[in-house]
């Protein structure tokens, strides 16, 4: 019990070691970026905005694909699964994954550190966000989420299984800062 | 030879009871003929017919009113459209907020409120529902036209088995009646064809650079309280969510499939190279599960049907005891809008739209619509 609360503490006090929700992941990134969504979904766009208002240099590619990463130094994964993105792309679920797998994949054999934002909040959940969130968080170096979307916890307890920095934000527009100071 | 006169009076006593029934019911239908009334602001600069940028639509049940409110200094033009789907009472409600209310400083804003006039002229009476809602102002109740989603068929008959829409899209045969699978419509077309003929060439004619389509969707569909899009206007629509978050109203973004083609925002943005939006907000009276039709339902949004539903995690918007009244549907519009402006002034400086007037959020969730609408003439 007190082992737990010592725990606990630690957490509020000392933020950016992986669990809970501190307000900064340390700047281990670095740009170039190729950022992409992993399902097809718009908040892609909102990534794209706040990345452009953090200065930072990046390249949106919907449909990117390993090639694109040669000179790229941080790969940003934007998760949630639309299927209305994904009949726009024309893609079905099964695409997708393999292309995300295939591009996870590189940037790990590159040494490329992976960068997770799921902006969507609840509305953006799903068995197949879910399936993707399962598959991406365990593989990136940082997580971001609106914590609506993470209400049941997936994202908390998949960043403390596997020692990920998280930070949850309330709003789009709160994840501005914790973008800018994951950047070196 | 009794037999045969108790025979005739019988027939006779049918006969009445049916040309009564007939022309009871067809008063009914033929009262949603009646138009509804729109009292423009003050700042009204002038009415125009769509006919007037796509003269073949003259007297057509498709000609439409476009009301035009011009600022003091030309700059960028903005174009509202509700009433695309006349079952959407969101959609036409916000449109007619905003041609009550607006005043402009700067640009031009035209506002269609009843883009698919014809379809406001019935309401699909199978579906059992309410052919007008009232709205209570401080004056007395305004009434307003609950229609449906096609164009009336006594305006555009027959519908084809398979429709190829003038985008080349294939659908279902009474997709030839829905406005909304139409663009850019058909110059020498059907009715609906024309109408979306004519809101093509007003975007080209008025030389419209931003574009705004308000509609609703049933609760269980996945795109709701949403902001579709265009591809290019991707950043304009993720800025104006942000806007949004901040003063509290939660919306998603989806991005306009390339390859479904004959809808507003789609074409608009395809072949009109404006900025092009659709909007959605959710109402239950729209949707499949909803117990029985009524004003209320229409008015308060509160469903039973929906309530459970929304327990069993089958729709795309939390729904409670509360519903989603027209107030709050017609408002997230406004605010959606209003967020829209903003982020295009924020992106384009050059084409300005500046405007006053419309209500926000928690003044109509608090007032309600009727505070805001002019009283009954």
């Amino acid at each position: 019990m007190k082992k737990t609360a010592i725990i606990y503490c630690l957490m509020f006090l000392i933020p950016g070691i992986g669990i809970g929700n501190p307000e900064a992941i340390e700047p281990v990134f670095e740009q170039p970026i190729l950022l992409t969504s992993a399902g097809q979904n718009a908040e892609v766009q909102l990534v794209s905005v706040l990345a452009k208002r953090a200065g930072l240099t990046f390249t949106l590619s919907k449909l990117a694909t390993a090639a694109e990463l040669a000179d790229k130094k941080t790969l940003v994964l934007s998760i949630g699964a639309s299927m209305k993105g994904l009949g726009a792309a024309g893609l079905d679920v099964k695409q997708e994954k393999t292309r995300i797998t295939d591009l996870v994949k590189a940037a790990q054999d590159k040494k490329i550190p992976i960068f997770c934002l799921h902006l969507g909040g609840e509305a953006r959940r799903g068995q197949l966000t879910d399936e993707l969130i399962t598959l991406l968080i365990p593989l990136s170096q940082a997580v971001i989420v609106v914590n609506s979307g993470n209400q049941d916890g997936i994202f908390t307890r998949l960043c403390e299984e596997y020692n990920i920095p998280l930070v949850g934000v309330n709003r789009v527009v709160d994840a501005l800062k914790p973008i800018k100071d994951a950047f070196k | 030879m009794k037999r045969q006169q108790q025979k005739l009076i019988t027939g006779g006593i049918l006969l009445i009871f049916s040309l009564a029934l007939c022309f009871l019911s067809g008063r009914e239908f033929r009262s949603m003929l009646k138009k509804d009334n729109i009292y423009p602001s003050s700042g009204l600069t002038e009415v125009q017919k769509l006919s007037h940028y796509f003269p073949s639509l003259k007297g057509s049940p498709g000609d439409t009113d476009v009301y035009i409110f011009s600022g003091e200094e030309a700059s960028g033009n903005l174009l509202i459209l509700g009433g695309c789907h006349p079952n959407e009472p969101a959609g036409f409600i916000a449109a007619v907020l905003a041609a009550e209310n607006i005043r402009v400083q700067k640009g031009k804003v035209l506002i269609i409120p009843q883009a698919n006039l014809s379809g406001f002229t019935h309401n699909d009476p199978f579906e059992g529902n309410p052919q007008r809602f009232p709205i209570s102002t401080p004056g007395g109740d305004r009434w307003f036209r609950y229609g449906s989603r096609l164009t009336n068929p006594v305006h555009q008959w027959p519908d084809p088995a398979l429709y190829r829409n003038p985008a080349g899209q294939k659908l279902a045969g009474t997709e030839y009646r829905n406005l909304n699978r139409n663009f850019p419509g058909r110059k020498n077309g059907g009715l609906t064809e024309k109408i979306a003929f004519g809101i093509m060439e007003l975007i080209r004619l008025e030389k419209i650079d931003i574009a705004i389509d308000l509609h609703e969707a049933a609760p269980e569909y996945p795109v709701i309280n949403a902001i579709v899009f265009h591809e290019n206007s991707a950043e304009l629509a993720a800025i104006a969510l942000m806007e949004l978050q901040m003063e509290g109203i939660e919306i998603r973004l989806e991005e306009s499939p390339k390859n479904l083609r004959g809808l507003s925002h789609r074409e608009w943005g395809d072949l009109g190279g404006i900025e092009a939006f659709l909007l959605e907000t959710a109402n239950a009276s729209h949707g499949r599960f909803k117990g029985k039709p009524s004003i209320a339902l229409i008015l308060e949004g509160k469903d039973n049907n929906y309530v459970k539903a929304g327990r069993l995690g089958r729709l795309f918007v939390p729904f409670d005891e509360n519903g989603i009244p027209l107030e709050e549907r017609a408002a997230r519009h406004i605010a959606a809008v209003k967020a829209l402006i903003a982020s295009h002034n924020e992106l384009h400086s050059e084409s300005l739209i500046l405007f006053s007037g419309l209500p926000d959020i928690s003044a109509l969730k608090k007032e309600g619509i009727g505070a805001f609408l002019k009283p009954p003439k």
